[in-house]
């Protein structure tokens, strides 16, 4: 806490503390994020009460002289002190200097008939106390205690905290298992006083401060003030007092200890939820992932199965359109074995499946977005990586519905009839006519050479038959060729339509796949962002 | 008595001196009887019959004493004393066989009789007694005689029960079963006694008052021990310092014998007591301690001058309880220690804890503590840091056994300070035998040592030991102070006048009283001035908890002066100390006390573990439940998935309409010829069975998915131990996706296989065409998974292979396709059962032995 200028504000702080309240819900320990929420408002009401009021709050175990202490500090018997144990039950406070304390001392729930001012005291030239609110506090190590948690509440709520402790108990489990281990940081806003000194001889005393100071050391305070008092002789009182007034003067331990708290705090969160390398994890979904998604989904629906099969098909069905035709014909001469098995419709209900719908396989939909959550959540803390798991399937349920009815609308349709198939259609039957016509001229006039009736004489023209059958074979050649040029234009132009539906299809899948999957994600790797951004802030 | 005593101890000189330290106890256990009558019933009311039986025998000793003087009553009286003698006398196995033998049936007959005859004694017969203690404290013989009338009165109330009757007649017989009586009556009965004898000069009193006065009577005759031997009935008072002698313990044995003999006449003295004059208690042995005792019994116990000193001449138990008792304990031992809490529930560490805390008591104190519970008492000081333990152990001890300090804490390692002459026990018994024994302190002297340190300014019989802390940060410290209270005969509680009103304290003064184990409590370090207050503050809060009858000590802040405080502060500490270390009596009836509550907590504390391990047993059912519950739910969707056909979606879709569209369909069905189908599969064949293989792969990829983040979920819902066990699980294993690939592969194999040789059915058709087994298991596959929905697949195979073969091969392929993934959903869920299991295995069973155990425990007490 010697570091606490170079240290962001606490403002700063405490806005990042702020943004971690807000994201922890779900993602932080609820005793955490409740302790967090807690301070919050702590600090908040603090700030906003008295700046010039310093709270110091004496607390220690049953019988080791914290309302002796408290009268000696304020010169007054204001707190009963006596035998029997526990004494004190409820809180007293002394107020040097009560202008504008009196909200303060509300906040702290101190209770009217308790509350005693020094005011007057400051003619005694205690002005450096100016600003003091001292607490003497119920003990926290009684059978009383287990069921008053006053002590508790007003060692977290108090800007500085004396611990009073004794010669008999000031190794006690009560004292530091619940509080000095939580110290660490808190050198600033803590002192010791080691009460009842006169009871010890001095070396006993001298070996006691050494004791105490590597226990506490031990347990993390690096370094302890420690002040041996004896509220009896008065001895250390002053010194004491001196360490509260140095406090109470520079008017900055209620800001330290909250940042002390912050700070324990902020190490809590960090133990369950290190910042290490989370802020490295990527904070956007990145293109090449992206590309992945994209393909994975495409994937699913089976966009490039798709294009093949509409390439095939469109052949396979072009074939009936634009193929020469007479070798159908006599494909179709050949016997049919599924006639036998009463199966000769099956060729249209092929056409019928092949007729062309695009879907998403539901398992492999949800397993692409799976693969981009695992990916990108691999190295985060397990809470996070399961948010980030929800987030990414948030809408996996519809997705699969979504991309099947989404592409339907851009599936090619297998079934349908280009015009120029029918053109070529035309052209191959006018073709097929040509050679009919050939074919009958030829066997006319080879049938009938010369007797050709008059109208047609030029049939019989036996001169000309040659010509008929180079003009029937170049008939025959130019089917053929047609043909084969046609399929060729087919090919050609399902090929074309194939790239542009894959394009199209790949389109529309990325375009859903951004907004039902990648969308949400980022928004959680937005928030994962931000709340370990928030964590650095607050560590300082 | 006496007389009855002697007869004993010629019977069996060995058992006899078994018998006489039996007697001991007993004998003090049964001159208390009237009182017990009284007492009992408060003490243990849970054990009524036990109780009962314990007065009855009172009773009966009562009678027998008084019956002795007429020789057939007392045989009866014997019997009784027998019963609790001849468990000790199982050393000597000739004398107590024979009374064993005979007495046996009667025991049992007896007990239940006895309780009544008990709860008429407590009421009727008393005032008889009363009578007799007037009469009975001259002689022994004089007691029986008194206790005759006593007797008569029992035996009235009891005539109903032939038994009773019979235990006076039959002496020996009656004997052996007492002895179990007395075991499980006994000890407890014994150290109600005790206490009844201590009580009762205040409280019992007034109602029993005629068993008061047999008390104190017998009493005096327990002590004497006569009372067993009283069956042999001549020699009284010599048999008792013989049987001493015979009781084995060299020089104590004749110090005993001593003792007794100064015994008889404590009876003398007794009678005084009876009276009521608490000084007159005093030992006759210690001229000095008599008077402080005196003191003593004026603050603490009234009881203490009834007993005369006896050193370790009281026995424990009866040999046979013994026997069965330790059998019941080791059984209990080994259940306990086969229990493991593998699984880190809420209060499983406590459960783990309280296992270790149980089995260290056994091993440290309850099993050598039954075995010979003569040994010395163990005295434990516990208490906060910086209470003063230590310096009172000094003072006490007058010696620098431990060392004291500013620092807190300042004792680690716990110091015993005991005479020498029971420097022995300590050092080499079994109590605490997992304590390294070292002389000095020793730097590196760990946690799990004991410095024991003689002094001769102890007592004899008692020993102190100063325990670390139960407070201070060193939390190992609390662990040890709790091994030794476990230990403990006795607690001497220590807190201050500024930690009196500490939790910690409070706890600890709640567990004494939980574990009914004797305590004392000293108040140190207070302020004269503020003494009254404190006190009187410090009583009400005791008397608040329920402990406002206990010993209290007051000990003045002081000048420390070399470790030691003054020793005008201790002096009242001491006598209570040597009064204990005299009065055998009291002091076994504390240690029985506080073994008897020990072992009364076993009652709850080894069912309260069995019931954590019936809680692990569930949990690790509930997540093995889980485990299934989630994958079954995922092989039912992958079998929804199968048969609703969202299998034939995307890709596989696709490529059907590749394949059925392209021709390929129909050129794989034409008339293929023969031989040649063996050629490659067309490409579009291939894409299409990889596409299926792709699909199915999926489909149980997202299922293994599904169920593992379901099982993750649920664990975490169960507790925080789920969520840490269930990390790194909530993902299927690494291999599913090529373990699942492998598997589709194989099934398709097969299917492929199947349609080829199983699907030839139709001649028809295999005349007319021939068909590329591939491409026909690939149609199969997706009529198959194509749902409810009949279509051109279904026409194509059923035309193929005929609807039965179809029906044959579609079901015993998908059934096929099942066990392939149920294989897989199995190994994935094993990595669950493999981390359960490596939290360790609760065994059930376990569970029913521990509860098995205590209840053998009960019954063997």
């Amino acid at each position: 806490m010697t570091t606490v200028a170079a240290r962001p504000s606490l403002a700063t702080r405490l806005t990042a503390l702020t943004k971690i309240v807000e994201l922890g819900p779900g993602r932080l320990e609820p005793k955490l994020l409740a302790e967090a929420s807690t301070l919050l408002t702590r600090a908040g009401e603090r700030l906003k009460l008295s700046s010039e009021h310093t709270v110091v709050a004496l607390a220690g175990g049953t019988g080791s002289g914290k309302s002796s202490l408290f009268n000696a500090l304020s010169g007054l018997e204001l707190s009963p002190t006596g035998v029997r144990r526990p004494t004190t039950a409820r809180t007293h406070a002394c107020v040097w200097g009560l202008e504008g304390a009196t909200p303060l001392l509300d906040w702290l729930q101190i209770q009217w008939r308790h509350r005693f001012s020094r005011s007057s005291a400051l003619d005694k030239g205690e002005t450096q106390l100016n600003g003091l609110i001292l607490l003497d506090l119920p003990d926290h190590d009684s059978i009383r205690a287990l069921t008053d948690n006053e002590a508790d509440r007003l060692i977290g709520v108090a800007d500085l905290v004396v611990w009073v402790l004794d010669p008999q108990k000031y190794a006690d489990a009560s004292t530091h298992r619940r509080y000095v281990t939580e110290l660490a940081g808190h050198e600033a806003v803590t002192v010791f006083a080691l009460n009842q000194a006169d009871r010890l001889s001095a070396e006993e005393l001298a070996e006691l401060v050494i004791d105490l100071n590597d226990l506490l050391r031990r347990e993390g305070v690096e370094h302890p003030s420690v002040v041996p008092t004896s509220a009896v002789t008065g001895r250390g009182v002053d010194s004491l007092k001196s360490v509260i007034a140095a406090a109470v003067s520079r008017r900055r331990a209620a800001v330290q200890k909250l940042e002390a708290d912050l700070h324990r705090l902020e190490q809590r969160i960090a133990q369950t939820m290190p910042v290490g390398e989370a802020l490295s994890a990527p904070s956007t979904v990145d293109d090449a992932r992206r590309l992945g998604l994209t393909d994975a989904l495409c994937d699913a629906v089976g966009v490039p199965a798709v294009g093949e099969a509409m390439e095939n098909v469109y052949a396979e069905r072009s074939m009936s359109w634009v193929g020469w035709p007479y070798p159908r014909w006599l494909a179709k001469l050949r016997p049919n074995p599924l006639k036998a098995l009463r199966l000769h419709d099956v060729a249209d209900e092929i056409r019928g499946i092949a007729s062309g719908s695009v879907s998403a396989q539901p398992a492999e939909v949800v397993n692409a977005v799976q693969a981009l959550a695992d990916g990108l959540s691999s190295d985060m803390h397990p809470v996070w990586r399961s948010s980030l798991n929800h987030a990414a399937r948030s809408q996996a349920a519809k997705l699969p519905k979504a991309l099947t009815d989404d592409l339907s609308e851009a599936a090619p349709r297998l079934d349908r009839v280009p015009w120029w198939w029918r053109l070529l259609k035309m052209w191959q039957y006018t073709l097929v006519a040509g050679f009919v016509l050939g074919l009958a001229w030829l066997a006319t006039g080879l049938l009938f050479p010369g007797q050709a009736p008059l109208g047609v004489r030029l049939l019989g023209d036996t001169a000309a038959l040659p010509w008929v059958g180079l003009m029937m074979a170049a008939v025959l050649g130019l089917g053929a060729l047609s043909g084969i040029a046609a399929r060729n234009f087919v090919e050609l132009g399902a090929s074309k339509e194939r790239e542009r539906l894959e394009r199209e299809m790949r389109r529309r899948v990325s375009a859903i796949a951004e907004t039902m999957v990648v969308e949400p994600v980022e928004r959680e790797l937005g928030r994962h962002h931000a709340f370990y951004t928030a964590m650095r802030a607050m560590a300082g | 008595m006496n007389t009855a005593m002697d007869d004993g101890r010629p019977e069996s000189p060995g058992e006899q001196t078994l018998n006489f330290r039996a007697i001991s106890d007993d004998t003090p256990a049964e001159p208390p009887p009237p009182a017990f009558d009284a007492f009992a019933p408060r003490v243990a009311p849970s054990r009524a019959s036990e109780p009962a039986h314990a007065h009855e025998r009172a009773t009966k000793d009562v009678p027998t004493q008084n019956d002795e003087p007429p020789r057939p009553d007392r045989p009866a009286p014997n019997d009784e004393h027998a019963r609790e003698d001849a468990p000790r006398e199982d050393t000597d196995p000739e004398g107590a066989a024979p009374s064993a033998e005979e007495p046996a049936p009667e025991h049992e007959t007896g007990h239940p009789d006895l309780a009544a005859a008990a709860r008429d004694d407590a009421t009727a017969p008393d005032e008889p007694v009363l009578g007799d203690r007037t009469g009975p404290e001259p002689v022994p013989g004089d007691r029986t005689g008194q206790g005759e009338p006593v007797a008569d009165d029992f035996t009235d109330p009891d005539e109903p029960d032939p038994d009773d009757d019979r235990s006076p007649e039959a002496p020996a017989a009656p004997e052996a079963p007492a002895t179990e009586v007395a075991f499980s009556g006994d000890g407890s009965a014994a150290v109600e006694d005790v206490r009844a004898q201590a009580e009762s000069p205040d409280d019992a009193f007034s109602p029993d008052e005629p068993v008061a006065a047999p008390n104190p009577v017998t009493s005096t005759e327990h002590p004497a021990e006569p009372v067993e031997p009283v069956e042999p009935v001549e020699p009284v008072e010599l048999v008792e310092p013989v049987e001493p002698v015979e009781s084995a313990d060299g020089a104590e044995a004749t110090g005993e014998d001593d003792h007794r003999a100064d015994v008889v006449e404590p009876g003398d003295r007794a009678e005084p007591t009876a009276p009521g004059d608490p000084a007159e208690p005093a030992t006759p042995g210690d001229p000095a301690e008599p008077t402080t005792c005196g003191d003593h019994t004026d603050a603490l116990h009234p009881d203490a001058p009834a007993e005369p000193p006896r050193r370790r001449g009281g026995e424990g138990l009866p040999p046979e309880t013994v026997a069965a008792l330790t059998a019941a304990l080791d059984t209990l031992r080994a259940s306990v220690s086969e229990v493991r809490f593998g699984l880190d529930l809420p209060g499983a560490e406590e459960a783990r804890q309280a296992q270790a805390d149980l089995l260290t008591q056994l091993q440290d104190y309850v099993l050598p503590r039954v075995r010979t519970s003569t040994a010395p008492a163990l005295i434990v000081v516990a208490g906060s840091t910086g209470a003063g333990k230590s310096t009172l152990v000094n003072s006490l001890a007058e010696k620098n056994v431990s060392r004291t300090g500013v620092r807190r804490p300042t004792t680690g390692v716990p110091v015993l300070a005991c005479h020498p002459e029971d420097r022995a026990w300590f050092a080499e018994g079994e109590l605490l035998a997992g304590l390294r024994r070292i002389d000095t302190p020793q730097p590196d002297a760990g946690l799990d040592s004991m410095i024991v340190v003689p002094t001769e300014k102890l007592p004899q019989g008692v020993a102190l030991l100063d325990t670390p802390d139960i407070d201070s940060v060193v939390e190992e410290h609390h662990e040890i102070a709790q091994r030794m209270l476990d230990a403990a005969d006795l607690w001497v509680f220590v807190t201050t006048a500024a930690r009196y009103a500490d939790a910690p304290a409070w706890n600890l003064l709640r567990l004494a009283k939980e574990r009914g184990a004797r305590l004392a409590i000293v108040l140190s370090r207070v302020q004269p001035r503020a003494r009254d207050v404190v006190l009187k503050h410090f009583v009400r809060m005791l008397t608040e908890y329920g402990l406002g009858e206990i010993d209290r000590f007051v000990i003045n802040e002081a000048k420390v002066v070399d470790g030691r405080l003054p020793d005008s502060e201790v002096t009242e500490l001491r006598l209570w100390l040597a009064e204990l270390s005299v009065d055998e009596e009291r002091r076994e009836q504390a240690v029985r006390e506080t073994l008897n509550g020990v072992l009364n907590s076993f009652r709850t504390r080894v069912p309260a573990l069995a019931k954590h391990l019936e809680v692990q047993v569930a949990f690790r059912t509930e997540l093995r439940a889980d485990v299934e519950a989630a994958y079954r739910n995922a092989l039912s969707e992958t079998d929804k998935a199968f048969r609703g056909g969202t299998l034939i979606h995307g890709e596989v879709l696709a490529r059907w309409q590749d394949f059925a569209g392209s021709g390929d369909l129909l050129r794989t069905l034409h008339l293929r010829k023969r031989g040649r189908s063996a050629g490659q599969a067309p490409e579009r064949v291939m894409a299409f069975r990889t596409a299926l293989r792709a699909g199915l792969e999926s489909v149980i990829v997202a299922g293994a998915n599904r169920a593992a983040e379901e099982v993750a979920a649920r664990w975490r819902h169960r507790s925080p131990l789920g969520a840490k066990l269930a990390e790194d699980l909530d993902r299927p294993s690494d291999d599913l996706v090529r373990h699942a690939s492998r598997a589709i592969a194989a099934w398709q194999e097969h299917v492929t296989e199947m349609v080829r040789t199983d699907g030839v059915a139709k001649r028809s058709v295999s005349k007319l065409l021939s068909f590329d087994a591939d491409s026909l298991s690939l149609i199969f596959m997706v009529a198959m998974f194509s749902g409810p929905v009949e279509g051109l697949q279904h026409r194509l195979v059923t035309a193929l292979l005929g609807a039965e073969s179809l029906r044959g091969i579609g079901a015993k392929a998908l059934s096929d396709l099942r066990a392939r993934i149920g294989m897989l959903f199995d190994e994935e869920s094993m990595r669950y059962a493999h981390v359960l299991d490596s939290a360790g295995i609760p065994d059930e069973s376990i569970a029913t032995r521990l509860y098995q155990a205590t209840y053998n425990l009960e019954v063997a007490r």
